[in-house]
């Protein structure tokens, strides 16, 4: 069978053709992007952060009274927050990780601004911190406890030793991956850090920095008069541990404003809600406008046989057989199709191009354009389907009865 | 006429149910997708007191370091917040007829008559902030040049915080403690939630307002550090508050009133009058890069309306074409195969001016059945976004507002949009012969 009948076919009842194959077209060129950016998205809401993350809430407590012992309070609280059951650890922090608040700073890997630079996410904590957070040393220990400084007043400047993650430290020390421990690297200012311990893996405030996992625990508590505290609750007892703690924190000092208590989960939601609306937003029109695309070619392929009974007819009484019918109609809209596809390829490229230039989004991955296309021509021959089937059913006597 | 279009309409959709509906829904759900996404994209892009927009502005000066511009991505533009000696400097000139400086901070808020202690979010600002923006009070007003030289212990409160501290009974006159000082309270602002936060937009163009309002001058006092933003670029060694207070960093932000072209003229002057002389003290170290932004400036220059938002609204509106492309087949296929009703309409009388407004009147209705239909759902979409988002995103109810406008928008493009899909068809219905359909019969 030849496609030159069937394309004179279509050539003669054109619109209907041409309609399905733009929407064809306007679908590929839609999907294929918006699959692009969704699958970017998901898996950048899908990092594995290093931390222990749905199992960590945090809360702020500020003391607000003249000459109040802000230390004697930490230790007193963090003391009993540890005790308390369902708790595996706490530990005092300045920002909460993943939650879009942090301070950020620059280290050198020599002194007077020299060697390799690196900015660095840095969270102070005390001697819990890396079970609190539920992060993994790679390499070196732990701080001591005794290695913690207790600051009463603002200053510059960060004790002599630090927790790094792998990331930071590695690209300070390109050439020394294997003995990252016991390195020294500079602040601005030239003051050293030695690194006693390195973190395998952990992300640090604001989830669409490049840099995100450059971080840095260093020894610190304090100046007062506000701290946030971090707890870790055993697995699936964290909605009892924070209504316990809460009360508790009260109870224990009442002179103290107890903030709003927020698990890492809600925060780390809330840093990714921007990525999260997009990926919901664009699957939906996926989903929809190929529910739709379907819906055109199966209308365009029923309308086509509904008006063409008398032709079926004449052909199967002239000996058609029926997988000639099926065939006939398979291959037409293949190629309504085809038309579509192709012109939706130019179109795909064209809108990758201008989100990538307009956005800033990256360039579109050409594997999705294939599957795109693999795609569409087996949704268009799905959508077919019945129609060619229905048309086979013309019985060959529909020929003899209208004439 | 067209009552008559309508009835025969009517009959058309009984005939096909399924067809109508599947263009209805077409419709409804491009529509609807639409909405949500402008519903979003307008919050961010309105213009907070537009009748204001050629009066505020934004002085914006270049105090970076000279090897590195503020933002790599756009080299061009100066950083969005000041020196607290810019800041200063900036607010000594008197060619403005108002003026303000200001940074967020934050403390414990206690005393009141019986208020549980809380810490509260801080505007620490000059006078002329309320009447700039044009914040509503409940009781009392602002303060003046005066309290700000002094300053004197007075505060504003939001409507919230005296609702806290006072029950919502008249505070003025009364006292509350802030970092455990007092402050006597001489305003207190109705609701007042601008959306987009316009004025402080580097630090979360939909934040909520800030709790307290005190004058700006307690900061240095009382040695206060920014609760937002802070960047420094310099090596600086700095070991007091006053340091801090004297470095490059920055953090502070100022607006100014300019009500007439002269005055904007001479302020742009001032501007690089002021960085010039700096230059000549060896600050500013990069090359003149002064901009007086209007708010709407100022938004674009922030980028308030995201990148994300434009990009879905764009998908949103593909999405729309593919449904209208969509229906215009639908309709094709489905006036054509009535062809032979509307060959006896033309072999009885009927002009092809009037095949075309019936068939025409047809796609209208559908069009507007898909449009209210859609937009429901699209109310129904921003419902259930607050729904799943507000359990973890502070701001949606300014960032994704029930907005009625929008509402009725979608309506009208999708009554435009139903009418263009159905001008094709239409027209080729009208242009047929009606002997070659009466000769089938």
């Amino acid at each position: 069978m030849g496609l030159r009948p069937i394309l004179s076919a279509l050539m003669r009842n054109g619109a209907g053709a041409i309609l399905v194959s733009m929407q064809i077209a306007l679908t590929l060129a839609i999907v294929v992007n918006a699959v692009f950016v969704t699958e970017q998205r998901l898996t950048k809401i899908g990092r594995d952060s290093g931390m222990d993350d749905t199992n960590i809430f945090a809360v702020p407590v500020t003391s607000f009274e003249k000459d109040h012992d802000f230390f004697g309070m930490v230790r007193a609280d963090l003391a009993m927050l540890r005790d308390m059951p369902g708790v595996v650890d706490a530990a005092p922090t300045t920002q909460i990780p993943l939650s879009g608040g942090g301070s950020s700073t620059q280290f050198y890997s020599l002194p007077d601004k020299k060697g390799e630079k690196s900015p660095v996410a840095y969270y102070n904590t005390d001697e819990h911190g890396v079970q609190t957070l539920g992060v993994k040393l790679a390499d070196g220990k732990n701080f001591a406890a005794a290695e913690i400084e207790y600051r009463p007043k603002d200053a510059q400047g960060l004790p002599g030793t630090a927790l790094v993650t792998r990331a930071f430290a590695e690209v300070l020390f390109p050439k020394d991956k294997e003995h990252l421990v016991g390195k020294t690297f500079y602040d601005d200012q030239s003051k050293p850090t030695v690194i006693s311990g390195v973190i395998e893996q952990m992300h640090g405030a604001w989830v669409g920095w490049d840099k995100l996992d450059r971080v840095m625990l260093a020894p610190l508590v304090g100046p007062g008069p506000g701290v946030r505290y971090l707890i870790r609750a055993k697995p699936g007892q964290i909605d009892s541990v924070m209504s316990a703690v809460e009360i508790a924190l009260r109870k224990r000092d009442p002179n103290r404003v107890v903030g709003k208590l927020r698990t890492m989960l809600n925060f780390k939601q809330s840093s990714y809600a921007s990525d999260s609306l997009m990926a919901v937003t664009l699957s939906v029109v996926t989903g929809l406008v190929l529910i739709f695309s379907a819906l055109g070619i199966f209308g365009l392929a029923t309308f086509n046989v509904n008006t063409r009974t008398r032709q079926i007819g004449t052909r199967r009484a002239v000996g058609a057989r029926k997988l000639d019918i099926v065939s006939y109609f398979m291959a037409e809209n293949w190629m309504v199709t085809s038309l579509g596809v192709l012109v939706g390829c130019i179109l795909a490229l064209l809108v990758g191009f201008w989100l990538s230039n307009q956005f800033g989004l990256p360039r579109l991955d050409l594997y999705f354009l294939v599957g795109g296309v693999i795609g569409l021509w087996v949704l268009g021959q799905l959508a077919a389907w019945q129609p060619a089937l229905r048309a086979a059913k013309v019985s060959p006597a529909t020929a003899t009865r209208n004439v | 006429m067209f009552a008559y279009y309508l009835r025969l309409a009517l009959q058309s959709f009984r005939r096909n149910p399924g067809l109508t509906a599947l263009m209805v829904m077409a419709i409804a759900l491009g529509i609807s997708v639409c909405m949500v996404t402008l519903t979003s994209y307008r919050a961010a892009a309105r213009i907070p007191l537009p009748h204001k927009n050629d009066m505020l502005f934004v002085p914006n000066v270049d105090s970076w370091d000279p090897d590195n511009s503020y933002d790599k991505d756009k080299p061009g533009n100066a950083p969005d917040l000041q020196t607290y000696r810019d800041a200063r400097g900036l607010f000594a000139s008197t060619i403005p007829d108002r003026k303000l400086i200001m940074f967020k901070a934050g403390g414990v808020l206690s005393g009141g008559n019986n208020m549980v202690p809380e810490y509260v979010s801080s505007r620490m600002t000059t006078g002329d902030f309320f009447a700039m923006f044009e914040t509503p009070f409940l009781y009392g007003n602002g303060w003046d040049a005066k309290a700000d030289a002094g300053p004197e212990p007075v505060v504003v409160l939001s409507k919230e915080t005296n609702q806290k501290a006072f029950g919502g009974a008249n505070s003025v006159g009364k006292t509350v403690l802030w970092h455990d000082r007092e402050f006597r309270v001489v305003g207190v602002l109705n609701d007042w939630e601008p959306a987009p936060k316009f004025f402080d937009v580097s630090n979360g163009s939909f934040d909520d307002p800030e709790q307290i309002y005190v004058p700006f001058s307690w900061g240095q006092i009382m040695e206060l550090g920014s609760d937002g933003n802070t960047n420094c670029w310099k090596t600086e060694d700095i070991k007091s508050y006053l340091d801090f207070l004297n470095s490059e960093c920055i953090w502070f932000e100022s607006w100014v009133e300019l009500r007439t072209p002269a005055k904007v003229e001479a302020y742009r002057k001032f501007l690089d009058d002021y960085v010039v002389e700096q230059k000549s003290k060896g600050r500013f170290p990069r090359p003149l890069n002064n901009h007086l932004y209007t708010i709407e400036g100022w938004m674009e220059r922030n980028q308030v309306v995201g990148t994300d938002n434009k990009a879905m609204l764009i998908m949103a509106f593909a999405f729309l074409a593919v449904c209208l492309v969509n229906t215009v087949g639908l309709l094709l296929a489905k006036f054509l195969n009535a062809a032979p009703v509307a060959g006896v309409r033309r072999a009885l009388g009927a002009s092809r001016r009037d095949i075309f407004l019936q068939h025409l009147t047809e796609s209208g209705v559908i069009a507007v059945a898909g449009g209210l239909a859609g937009a429901l759902l699209g109310i129904a979409g921003v419902w259930a976004l607050r729904a799943w988002y507000g359990r973890f995103v502070q701001d949606l109810e300014r960032s994704l507002p029930t907005d009625y406008s929008t509402f009725w928008i979608a309506v009208g493009i999708s009554l435009a949009a139903g009418i263009i899909a159905g001008l094709y068809p239409a027209w080729r219905i009208g242009r047929a012969a009606p002997a070659s359909y009466l000769k089938a019969q």
